[in-house]
């Protein structure tokens, strides 16, 4: 059984989950501050981070990913490091944050998507540095109305619960579920009604992690709720169902849909590889002598193919001595060229 | 009086025009369609069915129709794109009135009195002639019947004819005098079944692109191919046998390959004996073009010419197609006679495999020109000077037969009478002669002259900015109706969304103006079906028959063929299958060609043959498709192509610009480089107006029987011409790319 | 059951007209953005041109060397168009795509592709660009159909250099050929071809 695990991802998988007990333990000041009640949440926590980092190493493995890969780090240390690093960093606020190419793609797209992605960030941002025991508030002795919070067992500021910033601080996760909802919603909207979607989606990637959002979203919700107007009435069952809807949509992280969150980040590298090729040396079609890639690209691509188990090496005397020398217009027009010497030029 | 309100920059920002790119309500507006209207393309005479999808009262998209059995769903990029120009910015919505600056929206009560009120003062100090009406081919035929009447008894003038006068006068004289109608002699299912296909003066790839497929199709089964045309077209690119014809050269060319079929006696003499008279005249004719004459006047290798005759002599069975590549000339109507003579030669008619035919171009080329919007015509085909005709329509409109106007002039003639001062004001509905008419230079001054110029048209065409009034009209589809495709059915345009705004629906126009001119009487139709119910009775007994055609049986048989003369009638898909012709004899008859020079040839001033022509993206004079931003930026511009051993001459370069002057004008355009065309001819396409309208250099020379203009032949002059003077598209400058 | 429909792709018998172009941009899973191919091939030398969409190849080059994982294929054997949660931008299958399919569009950082219209043909629709094609160079139908009334065959074997492809669309090619080479030698020796019928007109051009 084990032998069929992937033993470098394996490695790594242990690495990295090794590190966030360790940093878990650290954090809260071993586990001083650690909340007995949030036990479950940590050890999905810490499934899920085994599980994404196993999924990623074996990524990384397959040949194209490997390469971008490695470009990336090779070519964020060479040439003028502080430009390279100012476009990784711009890609970064324009693309990851700001989300631009999703404007492009469709406005409500964009919106669907910047409202999940806040909200979600919002959430983890609050959750996982109270589950790891990382952030604690306690009151301060002698002022029942003041917090202290605690980052890392530090003292790091204090509100009152009753002002504007401490109404904010306590009810962020509820931002973040209504974030999270508006996502939701518009979300359903467009896979009710666009034919692309309604073509091509399919449960377990599309419609699934909605559901697990707009579950996590909607009984968080009632958990206020519950507090709020209810005085706690069924709470403890509502953090128990709310409890399995997240330990749920952790567990699948690393599997479906959601694994694009950490695949996303690759496209900086991609920004920097296309920018570092076209400083260099273009690749020039054997046909009509046009530019249509950089050298780096070509190159780096030819040997992924090769890993990959492709050959469009031509045979030894060809007039060129790889396929994918030939540019894409030109790949298009020999179909037709190639029909009609085949056919004599003739109709069929 | 009618020249521009406003500088033309001014009108172009208001009135575009402007490129449309995505439906109204966006792209997603397609996918939950209020409603699904089955109905057809409005963008040339095949008239190809599709589905349009209409959501709030605008055509939002489309889906293929493939059980419409004429294109099975294919459509060419016009009728993809052809939905856009439903809500399109540009579109008219209230009456215009000339104001000092500029147009001026007006109510529909103003607008009309003061149509009214002009013609009734034109008339009445010139005569009621000096008033005339132009029409389009592409209205339905409903709108073109009630032109043809309106014109008759509202207008009372003589002066009526529309925009088929650039278009199928020729092939449909040729027919008349040949067989005795006017008609597609098949249905294009004939195609498929000949062994041999001649396409003469036909881009059919790109004008008629559906036809391709009946082409190939045969092809599939192994047709022959002949392709008679000055340039290599995508039809012409895999012919069996290519005749690169000098333009104005066909009659002899045709005339070389009918002397190959009687040398060689490749001829069907029962029929030619049985069926037709006149044999020996063209006989006699044609002896004078062996191959080798007739290949030297034509351009082409004669050996090439007696392949193509061998190809057609020999086949079984053969259908003969030509469009206005032999008909745009002042022998056009020969030019159509000399194929006839090779079907009836041959005997190739009224069989199934056996066929001929023109290829109409204009959305309702064939149903536009028989219920009597022709200045020689009255409905059904009737011949205006015919006694009994005149009487029998008479009857029908509830007049005395003096009242109805005497034969007119013809479009081109209508504007030499402008340029005379004798007619002084004219309305025209769905025509841009400024755009479309040769000699567009002359045709600008005649609108100068007139007092008055009244136009219907849903979008703001050139010539209509030169109006005193503009009646905001209808498209296609917003009024139901009947067309007429090229095959000779009639099928059924549904109403698909109403018009947009004040603009009205163009048959309302008509009645309401009719109505101001004291002849309301004769106008009270309720609905296009009312219009359609008199039409059935005024073609009765014509020629072209309606009697027996409603909505109803048109949706039943996917299409009625004319003649149906009477409503338990199945049509008629193919003519002649009883051997008989039209004729008053029963016979088809042989027309002798002879064939003569063109009225302007080159000499050393003017060394080149200028031709023009259609491209696949646009329609007629791009009033609409100039619209719409697809198609506009398939083809976004003219320009001249040019052989490069000519460019070598003239030392320009593809994409380079090239003065093209003639006698009557000069323009600049960019050169097309390519071996495409023949190196003594240069070619440009004719859907641009303004400094752009290649009819600034065409000559103004008609066919003496049809009247058609000589489009396809003037001599021309070329030089390079300085960086940047190509001008500039004459587009609005804020087109709405991407409001998604 | 009916006999399925397939794709075939005759380019000999493109007329350049476009309809294919905009009709993909009716296409429901990209409305808006047309991704087919239609190349005008040397317009000096001949007005010859082709259509391309995508072959859709039973191991795609394109997906494989995706780095992201994004091009996925269907049960039926369609390869979509970019996944758009995981595509990166990066190209890969723009350049290595044999046929020379993929389009990448800098401003979304996406590669569009056709993915036959999988809105319509997994309902059993024809795909758009092949429904109007007035001239069946873009041709979905049944098999038996195409074999009965056109002379050639189709054939999905395609060979570039040592690499043979296998496809689901299928071109037409003259009986007894069995592997479509592309021979790019072949043009880069001879240059782009003229057709026949253009070397008649120059050559009825030099008697005048």
């Amino acid at each position: 059984m084990l032998l069929r695990f992937n033993r470098a991802a394996l490695f790594w998988s242990v690495l990295v989950t090794g590190a966030l007990v360790a940093a878990i333990v650290v954090g809260s000041r071993r586990l001083q501050y650690f909340d007995a009640a949030l036990v479950p949440y940590t050890f999905a926590s810490i499934f899920t981070l085994f599980g994404l980092t196993y999924h990623y190493a074996t990524w990384l493995q397959r040949p194209p990913t490997r390469r971008y890969w490695q470009r990336t780090w090779e070519q964020i240390r060479q040439g003028n490091v502080p430009l390279r690093l100012g476009l990784v960093l711009r890609r970064l606020v324009t693309h990851i944050l700001a989300q631009s190419f999703i404007w492009h793609r469709s406005r409500l797209r964009w919106w669907m998507h910047f409202t999940l992605f806040w909200g979600c960030v919002l959430a983890a941002l609050v959750t996982f540095p109270l589950v790891f025991g990382w952030i604690h508030f306690a009151t301060v002795p002698g002022h029942p109305y003041v917090y202290q919070i605690h980052l890392f067992g530090f003292p790091a500021g204090t509100f009152a619960p009753h002002s504007l910033l401490g109404w904010v601080v306590i009810h962020m996760l509820d931002f973040a579920a209504v974030l999270v909802l508006v996502g939701v919603g518009l979300s359903f909207w467009r896979r009710t009604r666009d034919p692309d979607a309604l073509a091509v989606q399919n449960f377990y990637n599309d419609l699934l992690p909605l559901l697990i959002l707009f579950a996590v979203s909607v009984t968080g919700l009632m958990l206020t709720f519950s507090s709020l107007w209810l005085r706690g009435y069924y709470y403890s069952f509502l953090a128990q169902i709310h409890a399995i809807t997240v330990i749920g949509g952790l567990l699948y992280l690393p599997f479906g849909k959601f694994f694009h969150i950490v695949q996303r980040p690759a496209q900086l590298g991609v920004a920097l590889y296309k920018k570092v090729g076209a400083e260099g040396e273009s690749a020039r079609c054997a046909c009509c002598q046009a530019a249509f890639t950089s050298q780096m690209h070509l190159d780096d691509l030819k040997q992924v193919l090769a890993e990959l188990d492709f050959h469009y090496e031509m045979p030894p005397g060809s007039a060129i001595d790889h396929y994918q020398n030939v540019c894409p217009r030109c790949r298009r027009v020999t179909m037709a060229l190639t029909q009609a010497r085949i056919s004599g030029r003739e109709f069929l | 009086m009618a020249d521009l309100p406003a500088p033309e920059n001014q009108i172009i920002e208001r009135f575009g025009p402007h490129a449309a790119y995505v439906p109204v309500g966006g792209w997603g507006a397609a996918s939950d369609p209020d409603r699904r209207v089955p109905s057809h393309c409005c963008f040339c005479g095949q008239q190809c069915g599709m589905i349009l999808l209409v959501k709030d009262n605008v055509i939002v998209g489309l889906e293929p129709w493939e059980e419409f059995p004429f294109n099975h769903g294919m459509l060419c990029p016009k009728g993809v794109n052809r939905y856009l120009q439903s809500g399109h910015p540009d579109r008219l919505r209230a009456p215009l009135v000339r104001a000092p600056n500029g147009f001026q929206e007006t109510t529909w009560d103003d607008a009309l009195d003061r149509v009214a009120r002009a013609v009734r003062q034109i008339q009445a100090e010139h005569g009621r002639d000096a008033f005339a009406m132009l029409s389009g081919a592409s209205l339905i035929t409903e709108k073109a019947y009630l032109a043809g009447k309106f014109a008759r008894l509202a207008l009372k003038t003589r002066n009526i004819d529309y925009n088929g006068r650039l278009c199928m006068v020729s092939a449909a004289a040729a027919s008349k005098k040949a067989f005795g109608i006017d008609r597609s002699a098949n249905p294009w299912s004939d195609i498929l079944l000949a062994e041999c296909i001649l396409i003469a003066g036909s881009n059919t790839a790109e004008c008629s692109p559906i036809t391709t497929d009946y082409v190939w199709r045969a092809r599939d089964s192994g047709a022959h191919v002949i392709v008679v045309d000055p340039r290599l077209t995508p039809i012409a690119r895999t012919a069996d046998v290519y005749l690169p014809v000098r333009p104005g050269r066909d009659a002899a060319l045709l005339n070389g390959m009918l002397h190959v079929l009687i040398q060689e006696d490749l001829l069907d003499h029962t029929f030619i004996r049985e069926r037709t008279t006149g044999f020996e005249q063209v006989k006699e004719a044609v002896s004078h073009y062996p191959p080798a004459v007739a290949a030297e006047i034509a351009g082409v290798h004669a050996e090439d010419l007696v392949r193509a005759a061998r190809l057609w002599g020999e086949a079984k069975t053969s259908f003969a197609l030509h469009a206005r590549g032999i008909e745009h000339h002042i022998q056009g109507v020969e030019n159509c006679a000399a194929v006839i003579n090779l079907v009836l030669a041959t005997g190739r008619i009224g069989r199934p495999g056996c066929g001929y035919g023109t290829i109409t171009g204009q959305g309702n080329g064939q149903g536009g020109r028989e219920h009597g919007q022709k200045c020689d015509q009255l409905p059904g085909m009737r011949d205006i000077e015919d006694p009994a005709a005149r009487e029998y329509i008479a009857r029908v409109w509830g007049v005395h037969p003096d009242e109805i106007p005497h034969q007119g002039l013809t479009a081109v003639e209508i504007f030499e009478a402008i340029d005379r001062s004798e007619i002084r004001g004219l309305l025209s509905i769905s025509f841009n002669p400024l755009v479309s008419l040769p000699d567009a230079g002359f045709i600008r001054n005649c609108l100068r002259k007139l007092d008055f110029y009244c136009a219907i048209d849903f979008f703001l065409s050139e010539t209509a900015r030169h109006a005193d009034v503009v009646l905001a009209g209808s498209t296609q589809e917003e009024e139901e109706g009947i067309v007429t495709s090229v095959e000779g059915r009639v099928i059924h345009i549904r109403q698909a969304v109403e018009p947009p705004g004040q603009a009205r629906q163009d048959t309302r126009i008509l009645c309401d103006l009719a109505e101001r001119l004291g002849a309301g009487d004769k106008f009270r139709f309720r609905s296009t079906r009312e219009i359609l119910d008199e039409l059935r009775v005024a073609s009765r007994g014509g020629l072209a028959d309606y009697y027996g055609i409603t909505y109803e049986k048109i949706d039943r048989q996917m299409g009625v063929f004319w003649p149906c003369p009477e409503l338990d009638h199945p049509g008629t898909p193919r003519l002649f299958e009883d051997g008989r012709f039209y004729t008053g004899d029963g016979r088809a008859h042989f027309i002798p060609v002879t064939w003569h020079p063109p009225a302007e040839d080159t000499d050393e001033e003017y060394p080149i043959v200028l031709t023009s022509g259609r491209v696949v993206a646009h329609y007629l004079s791009g009033n609409q498709t100039r619209r719409i931003g697809p198609l506009l930026d398939q083809t976004p511009n003219p320009y001249v192509e040019i052989h490069p051993q000519l460019a070598a001459q003239l030392g320009v370069a593809d994409g380079e610009p090239v003065r093209i002057t003639s006698r009557r004008g000069s323009i600049v355009l960019p050169a097309s480089v390519v071996t495409t065309i023949r190196p003594d001819t240069v070619f440009i396409p004719y859907h641009w107006g303004g400094r752009q309208s290649v009819n600034i250099l065409t000559i103004r020379a008609l066919d003496p029987v049809s009247k058609i203009p000589e489009y396809k032949i003037c001599a021309v002059k070329l030089e390079k011409a300085a960086a940047g003077a190509v001008p500039a598209a004459e587009i609005a400058s804020l087109s709405p790319r991407h409001h998604v | 059951m009916s006999e399925p429909l397939e794709f075939f792709i005759d380019p000999m018998r493109c007329i350049g007209c476009q309809a294919c172009v905009s009709a993909c941009r009716e296409c429901g899973t990209h409305r808006g953005t047309s991704v087919i191919h239609l190349e005008v091939i040397d317009r000096m030398r001949t007005i010859q041109t082709t259509p391309m969409v995508c072959m859709h190849c039973v191991d795609p080059t394109c997906a494989e060397v995706c780095p992201a994982d994004a091009i996925k294929q269907t049960p039926e054997g369609v390869v979509l168009s970019s996944l758009k949660p995981r595509c990166i931008g990066c190209e890969n299958c723009v350049i290595a795509c044999p046929f020379g399919v993929p389009k990448y569009d800098a401003l979304p950082d996406q590669m569009m592709k056709c993915d036959q219209c999988y809105d319509r043909t997994s309902i059993g629709l024809r795909p758009w660009c092949a429904t109007v094609c007035p001239s069946r160079a873009l041709y979905f139908g049944p098999r038996s159909q195409v074999e009965a009334q056109r002379r050639g065959k189709p054939l999905n074997r395609f060979r570039f250099g040592n690499e043979v492809v296998e496809t689901k669309v299928n071109i037409i090619v003259p009986e007894g050929v069995d592997e479509f080479v592309f021979d790019v030698a072949a043009h880069i020796s001879e240059g782009m071809p003229h057709s026949v019928a253009d070397l008649a007109l120059a050559a009825s051009a030099e008697d005048h």
